[in-house]
């Protein structure tokens, strides 16, 4: 008897996760308008690097020097990217599926580093240990603030896992080493790379622990280039190979991560699973977890206290930093809202819509978060002085700014958490007559709120300990925690500017405390 | 009038004809089956007549209005059929309540409805609870529920048992239905499970190879399937060439007598044996393999047991090798 | 709608503190607009004492010299910008050079000497920085005067510098222009092989020589003097030596001021900077950020020789923008990652 079964493959998934959202052109509109907004930064970098003519950028293109410095950068992305997948999933694993003594607390404090801004942490290590300068004392500092990138969503995935998985891994013979790695790993792959991708793209634009760590990478020359050579043409042409290296990564990252994600089918609660048993690898993996927090946590923070306690510091105008932590905080939460509220549509539309233009549309907003601070700075100043000069140095276009550098944290976040929630779950919506938007208000975004308030949370961070923008664009008189540290530190010892870097990294470890915090966990009575 | 018109359904992906001119007609109040094996269609059938997928030709129409084809694409929100689809699929971040009245206007007024459909999925009392504080079974109720709070045109529920244990399925299979009947809500339940579909639609549509190969009650069905596909599908049995001469089917087995209402003719034909009037079943099994009968206006009639029927030998239209 | 709930009390404080923060800022027709690489902490008391005497107020913007520039240069005409403060000459010339300021009268001009002056007047130095060699008087009685002394295999390993710092690397922009490409690099790669320690920035490379990590140290000068006015004479062991006449290793980079073509305060703007020059505030450079000042009669702190002591290398200043091809050697030396 024939049977009807060439089950039809991929494709049908494919148009099934579409349809939830293809009818909503408002949201495809405003996906597409934030898109426009983060890629200002290469408008302006196009017109800048092309206005000595093309021989220029290729003359500036093709020599061995900029070989060089993608080499350098490129190394440094790899080693950096690689250390911290190892860190991240490695400790996410720990303290969300091992009977790890003491795992909630470092839970939290594993999380913590991402409040120390590159700059602080290098120059603590550097001036404590200075023989660090160069490739390892910048892949080291590099590693130790970002790691949390890998190690905030691998964790949260860990902690929604469809376990019945390695179960049944487990039933059909497989040790729980195979397990691990043949079931478990493949299921936090997308976290894990859209973590990576994040560190990558972070190493890449960073400046403060290059700089610091004397590394000189394509972001130290960019600034160069600014800073001491006057050359706005030869950083816009080093700029636009570094997009073209991030967008190798973007594409990258997108390759692996698959389409293992999605979502568990059924709407029930994740089962209970007892811990994993350390047994007497437990020790050692307590001295691990405490070694590293030693390490990215408690030297740098203990180098800047020490800072407070040196002869220079001064005293501290508690008015005056009353003042900026109150504006660091205030504008930090309205870029956060602002960055929020454009990347929904984007990372709505990249989770359920599977197109090409879509994927384009995503991959745009990363862009940007490979450029250092001050390109995105001068982009915005070039665009914001031509178009919209009433509002130039003021609120709204630092805010701009702002969302340029960090609207790619929430996008990236929000789409993971909206790819965790069912189509299906939004299909039932429709089908009980709610609109497309109707949906994204009163299912999609409560499902997927802890995923936007993580998103949130790391925009909110980053832009705590934003500094080449928030200089060249804040309103005149408003200054930032970041701000007046950089303005300590520039004239004189590390000391005075102790209090600030102290305040900056201990009102950020809140929010990024708060990170580790997933929907799981909250109480089910 | 007819709940569900479909007429002349098809629909590939790609190169793959999922659905090939397929006709439902779903009368108003009754519950229909789409049955057949995985990768026969009927999931894009339900997908398709929900508003989630486009139809490349033939036409769904929803009581009186056509919501696809003929130049029209209603969404789905429009389209007044709710889905039950597998383990329920309930709003996690709702209460019990809030799930039940999601497809209801807003404003006062929703609670009552809530609770009579509560209390119709046998929940009465459940309606401050969260979704993950429910069994699977009653998950499947509220989506059901769900459904049926906004007074939908149709419900469709996609497999909605699968998850389940087997030992709960038959329970909540009735209680799904009793509820549905004293709804009064028309109701189509896709499902690859045979038993599923013969105990509870007052219609069942066989899904073949994207094609309807029969559409009849579950006792014509049984009895008199249109080919020795759907007879094989249908249930269990053994497939014995014979030749019939008048109400007698002559095998190697011997000869077996037919059903009257058969259509193939005298000569060469392949029989079915079922079970039944070879077998000697237990009681407790046999409330659970009972074909039903039903009479052609759709009400239901149970017959009981297996026992006395006629022998069941439904005999195909020759298909064997000649 | 918890989070949805949350998100708007989010958004409803931090509207209101951006409210208050607006309100903080007046708009004011009698201020100008200082883009200033020097630091707030560092010119704000001097530019406070401008306003209560003219009345005119500073909304100050501070930042990088080099990353002002660029600001500047991209802002064009519609920079809000009136006056740009600078800590080094080359982002003074890298605006000149795009054209965007406005000439300086010879009165102003005419104050300071020709060296610390645009060649087409549209900048004017304030205040003098001098690259010294730091040195610890314990250990060493006669410290070298030349760089070139500097290679003398005594030294080896008892050199400090901060391969970062911007004032190094115009030393080794201003070694191009004296030496050339080639002379330049075999300075370095000497240098090099004398295994320099190098340092995060000049404060660090004085407290390297304050716990014998060094002995010398190649620094800005003024570094010194605020240690020394920060913990008294005592307490500060390092000492200053200024190079010999002419020798490249004691440029003098000058902080300046330039008014943009495109302000429509220019006499106001024309004050601010004639009251840079005034003895008032090239007092406040002398004793305050320990500079020279660059008006001949004002007399700087007691321990400053004397500017017209100093006999600079002669280098135009405009020439010190070629930073990126000093970084290139400097790598390719392997001193900047030392």
């Amino acid at each position: 008897m024939t049977t009807a079964s060439p089950p039809v493959p991929a494709r049908r998934v494919r148009a099934d996760r579409r349809s939830g959202l293809r009818t909503s052109p408002v949201l495809a509109g405003a996906a597409v308008a934030t898109a426009v907004i983060t890629a200002v930064p290469l408008w302006y970098l196009l017109v800048q690097a092309t206005s000595e003519g093309l021989a220029e950028v290729w003359d500036e293109v093709w020599q061995r020097r900029t070989l060089d410095l993608a080499i350098r950068s490129i190394g440094l992305a790899v080693v950096v990217t690689a250390g911290c997948l190892l860190i991240g999933t490695a400790t996410a694993f720990l303290v969300t599926r091992t009977d790890l003594p003491g795992r909630r607390v470092w839970r939290v404090l594993l999380a913590l580093p991402l409040s120390i801004p590159s700059y602080v942490s290098a120059f603590a290590w550097i001036s404590w240990r200075p023989s660090l300068a160069g490739f390892w004392g910048a892949a080291l500092v590099l590693t130790s603030v970002s790691y949390p990138f890998v190690y905030l969503p691998v964790a949260a995935s860990l902690r929604r896992l469809d376990r019945t998985q390695e179960e049944v891994a487990r039933s059909l013979g497989k040790n729980p080493t195979q397990v691990a790695v043949g079931v478990t790993l493949r299921q936090i792959r997308p976290a894990a790379t859209a973590g990576g991708l994040l560190v990558a793209l972070y190493v890449l634009a960073d400046f403060g622990a290059v700089a610091t760590m004397r590394y000189e990478s394509f972001t130290w020359v960019i600034y160069g280039a600014y800073r001491a050579g006057f050359n706005p043409v030869r950083a816009a042409i080093l700029s636009l190979v570094l997009v073209a290296i991030s967008l190798v990564i973007v594409l990258a990252e997108h390759r692996v991560r698959g389409r293992g994600a999605a979502a568990r089918v059924g709407g029930g609660a994740a089962r209970p699973v007892a811990p994993i048993p350390l047994g007497p690898a437990r020790w050692p993996a307590l001295a691990g977890v405490a070694g590293l927090l030693t390490v990215v946590l408690m030297i740098p923070l203990w180098l800047v206290v020490q800072w407070l306690f040196r002869g220079d510091s001064g005293t501290v105008d508690l008015g005056e930093l009353g003042r900026a932590l109150g504006t660091t905080i205030g504008v930090s939460a309205l870029a956060t809202i602002v960055a929020v509220v454009l990347a929904l549509p984007v990372g709505l539309l990249a989770a359920r819509v599977r197109t090409r233009w879509a994927q384009g549309v995503e991959r745009v907003t990363f862009v940007a978060h490979a450029l250092p601070g001050i390109v995105i700075a001068i982009s915005v100043v070039f665009v914001g002085i031509r178009l919209l000069e009433p509002l130039y140095q003021e609120l709204p276009m630092l805010i701009f700014a702002y969302v340029v550098l960090f609207c790619s944290f929430a996008v990236g976040s929000i789409r993971a958490s909206v790819e965790q929630a069912s189509p299906r779950i939004d299909e039932v919506a429709r089908s009980l007559g709610a609109r497309p938007l109707e949906v994204v208000w009163r299912v999609t975004l409560p499902l997927a709120a802890p995923g936007i308030a993580a998103g949130a949370g790391l925009v909110f961070l980053a832009t705590m300990k934003e500094l080449p923008a928030t200089l060249l664009l804040h309103p005149t008189g408003t200054d930032t925690l970041a701000t007046k540290l950089w303005q300590e530190t520039a004239v004189s010892d590390y000391a005075s500017g102790a209090p600030y870097a102290l305040a900056l990294v201990l009102v950020a470890a809140l929010p990024a405390a708060l990170l580790t915090r997933g929907r799981e966990e909250a109480p089910v009575s | 009038m007819s709940a569900l018109e479909v007429r002349g359904l098809t629909k590939r992906f790609g190169g793959v004809l999922a659905l090939d001119h397929v006709d439902v007609v779903v009368p108003a109040g009754s519950i229909t089956a789409v049955v057949g094996p995985s990768g026969s269609g009927k999931t894009t059938l339900l997908r398709l007549v929900a508003g989630f997928e486009r139809p490349d030709a033939g036409t769904v129409a929803v009581g009186d209005t056509i919501v696809a084809g003929a130049g029209r694409l209603v969404a789905p929100e429009r389209r007044r059929v709710a889905i039950v689809p597998q383990e329920g699929a309930l709003f996690p971040h709702l209460s019990v309540a809030a799930n039940v009245g999601f497809g209801l206007p807003r404003g006062r007024g929703k609670g009552p409805r809530v609770i009579e459909c509560l209390e119709l999925v046998g929940l009465a009392g459940y309606d401050k609870r969260r979704p993950d504080q429910l069994s699977g079974g009653q998950q499947q109720r509220v989506a059901l529920a769900r459904a049926l709070a906004p007074h939908p045109s149709l419900i469709m529920l996609d497999e909605p048992f699968s998850a389940l244990d087997a030992a709960l399925r038959p329970q909540v299979r009735a209680e799904v239905v009793a509820a549905l009947r004293a709804d009064g809500a028309t109701a189509v339940i896709v499902t690859h499970d045979r038993d599923e579909a013969l105990s509870m639609a007052d219609q069942v549509v066989v899904l073949l190879d994207g094609r309807v190969a029969q559409a009849a009650t579950p006792a014509t069905l049984y009895r008199a399937p249109a080919s020795a596909e759907v007879a094989a599908f249908i249930g269990p049995g053994e497939v014995v060439s014979g030749e019939r001469r008048g109400s007698v089917v002559h095998t190697s087995r011997g000869e077996l007598p037919v059903d009257v209402a058969s259509r193939a003719p005298d000569g060469r034909v392949d029989v079915v044996v079922r079970p039944e009037p070879v077998l000697v079943y237990p009681p407790t099994d046999a409330v659970d393999r009972d074909p039903v009968d039903a009479d052609d206006d759709g009400t239901d009639r149970r017959t009981a047991g297996a026992s006395g029927v006629d022998a069941v030998a439904a005999v195909a239209e020759d298909e064997a090798p000649a | 709608m918890r989070p949805v709930r949350t998100i708007g009390v989010l958004a409803a404080v931090s509207i209101a503190i951006t409210l208050l923060l607006a309100s903080c800022s007046g708009d004011d027709s009698e201020s100008l607009t200082v883009y200033s690489g020097r630091n707030q902490d560092l010119v704000g008391p001097l530019l406070e004492q401008f306003t209560e005497e003219t009345g005119i107020k500073i909304e100050f913007r501070g930042g990088d010299s080099g990353e002002l520039a660029a600001q500047i240069i991209t802002e064009g005409d519609a920079s809000p910008a009136d006056v740009f403060f600078s800590q080094d000459a080359g982002a003074l010339g890298a605006v000149s050079k795009a054209g965007l300021f406005s000439t300086l009268p010879e009165s102003v001009l005419d104050q300071v000497p020709e060296w610390a002056q645009s060649p087409d007047g549209h900048w004017v130095g304030v205040s003098g920085r001098v690259r010294v060699l730091a040195y610890d008087p314990v250990e060493v009685t006669t410290p070298p005067d030349q760089i070139d002394a500097l290679l003398a295999p005594e030294w080896k390993g008892k050199i400090g510098y901060a391969p970062t710092n911007a004032s190094w690397q115009s030393f080794v922009t201003g070694l191009r222009v004296l030496r050339g490409e080639d002379g330049a690099k075999a300075w370095l790669e000497a240098f090099a092989d004398q295994d320099p320690k190098a340092y995060p920035n000049n404060i660090t490379v004085l407290d390297g020589i304050e716990d014998g990590e060094v002995e010398l140290g190649l620094v800005n000068h003024y570094y010194l003097y605020e240690r020394i006015a920060d913990r008294g004479e005592a307490d500060v062991k390092v000492r200053n030596q200024f190079m010999a006449a002419g020798d490249a290793g004691g440029l003098v980079n000058v902080a300046g001021v330039g008014i943009l073509a495109s302000s429509e305060k220019q006499e106001q703007a024309l004050r601010l900077v004639e009251f840079l020059l005034s003895p008032e505030a090239q007092e406040y450079f002398a004793n305050e950020t320990k500079e020279f000042p660059l008006v001949p009669g004002v007399e700087a702190e007691a321990e400053l020789p004397a500017l017209a002591s100093l006999q600079p290398p002669a280098i135009d200043l405009s020439e010190l923008d070629s930073i990126a091809a000093t970084q290139e050697l400097l790598e390719e030396t392997g001193l900047l990652t030392r």
